[in-house]
């Protein structure tokens, strides 16, 4: 697991407009823990996103989807960022990530298309402290990320205890296509 | 500057290039910038134009009542998109970006300043390959002063002058020359010659010069200087 992912679910918690959860991380992998309002104990970050989502009256319902398409979608994101956002640790696997995720938003502005869904906001957060480790050159080589990643840490309330990342307006490097 | 003519391929192009890095045409919510460009589109761009063509999509997914509740107010298309130095393009500079200027420490917003600075750094590099590429043409000459010894005597100076005189290649342009005294009569010959250093190498005058063996006992080299 990532670190910092008690912060993560505070900040979904604060985004959604919901009340304080008791948020704790359970064991070696620090798998979040939230305690809900009726005693019950919700383990992984999966789960509890999609409670959090669920139980938000004003913001929930378009954070996760309309159509069942949509419902899908977001679960295969969720399941992405914790078995792969999460796992890839090693540099070799951080890049072939990076290049997969470019391939994917290149005609997205998303990742379910056009509005912002729960995936963006629980990838945004796996991703972040693989941006910051990027330099400038990779930032480009991965543009279509690095415009999502920024166009997400722009939208108000998400960014939060994140620190910004740094994206540059002018191409540095020229021979790239995209 | 704008996008130029946004029906054109050209113009297109120019939208798809400055979309490659962003989901609005300003800022990080959709805006009447979006909706005044989107209007002066004519279809969608065509599928090359990936960049351009996902805006184009992500515009048609709104409504248009939902597009008049946008933010900002509606400028003339030329005052979207790159800004190439046009005077109009000035003024707008500040308008909506108002949260990032302060973290973006090494990207200016301000393509104006980026192009001219482009512009300058490619004529600058074109100034310099026209400077290196005219320097071999520079041909490297060196002067270099021989001292020629004779066995005796009773050797004839005058002869071996001649002799190394008679020497004569492409590159090679001997110079004066004057007799200066060793010992016990004896008197070396000191000749300056100016040669081109890819023609003409010391090695060269040496061997010449000692080929005149019934004169020459040996060749030094007193100088070397490059011109």
């Amino acid at each position: 697991m990532a670190v910092g992912v008690e912060e993560e679910v505070k900040s979904l918690v604060n985004f959604l407009g919901l009340p304080a959860y008791k948020v704790t991380t359970h064991g070696d992998l620090k798998v979040p823990q939230l305690q809900t309002s009726n005693g019950r104990t919700l383990m992984g970050l999966a789960t509890i996103s999609k409670f959090l989502a669920k139980s938000s009256a004003s913001n929930g319902a378009k954070l996760l989807g309309t159509s069942p398409e949509e419902h899908a979608e977001i679960a295969q994101w969720l399941e992405y960022r914790v078995t792969v956002v999460d796992r890839s640790v090693e540099k070799k696997d951080v890049q072939a990530m990076l290049k997969e995720l470019n391939s994917y938003l290149l005609d997205k502005v998303y990742f379910l298309g056009f509005h912002l869904s729960l995936a963006d906001l629980v990838i945004y957060h796996g991703l972040h402290p693989v941006m910051c480790q990027l330099n400038f050159y990779e930032k480009q080589q991965y543009q279509n990320v690095s415009r999502w990643f920024d166009q997400v840490q722009h939208y108000p309330g998400v960014q939060q205890h994140l620190p910004k990342v740094v994206f540059v307006r002018n191409s540095l490097y020229t021979s790239f296509d995209h | 500057m704008g996008f130029g003519n946004i029906k054109s391929k050209d113009g297109q192009k120019q939208l798809n290039d400055f979309l490659a890095d962003r989901s609005y045409i300003e800022g990080y919510v959709p805006s009447q910038a979006d909706v005044v460009v989107f209007e002066a589109m004519s279809g969608a761009p065509s599928a090359d134009l990936c960049h351009a063509l996902r805006w184009f999509n992500h515009m048609s997914s709104y409504k248009k009542p939902e597009m008049q509740s946008w933010p900002g107010v509606k400028q003339p298309l030329g005052n979207y998109g790159p800004k190439g130095g046009a005077p109009a393009a000035a003024g707008d500079d500040d308008d909506d970006d108002d949260d990032d200027d302060d973290i973006d420490l090494f990207g200016s917003d301000d393509e104006a300043e980026t192009a001219a600075a482009e512009k300058l750094k490619e004529e600058r590099l074109a100034a310099y390959a026209a400077k290196k590429s005219k320097k071999p043409a520079l041909i490297a000459k060196s002067m270099i002063i021989l001292d020629v010894k004779p066995w005796d005597d009773e050797t004839d100076m005058t002869e071996v002058e001649k002799s190394v005189r008679s020497i004569a290649t492409d590159g090679l342009v001997w110079g004066t020359s004057k007799l200066v005294p060793l010992a016990y009569g004896i008197k070396k010959l000191q000749i300056s010659c100016v040669v081109e250093d890819d023609k003409v190498g010391t090695d060269f005058l040496e061997e010449s010069i000692t080929a005149f063996e019934d004169y020459v006992q040996s060749v030094d080299v007193a100088a070397f200087n490059k011109i």
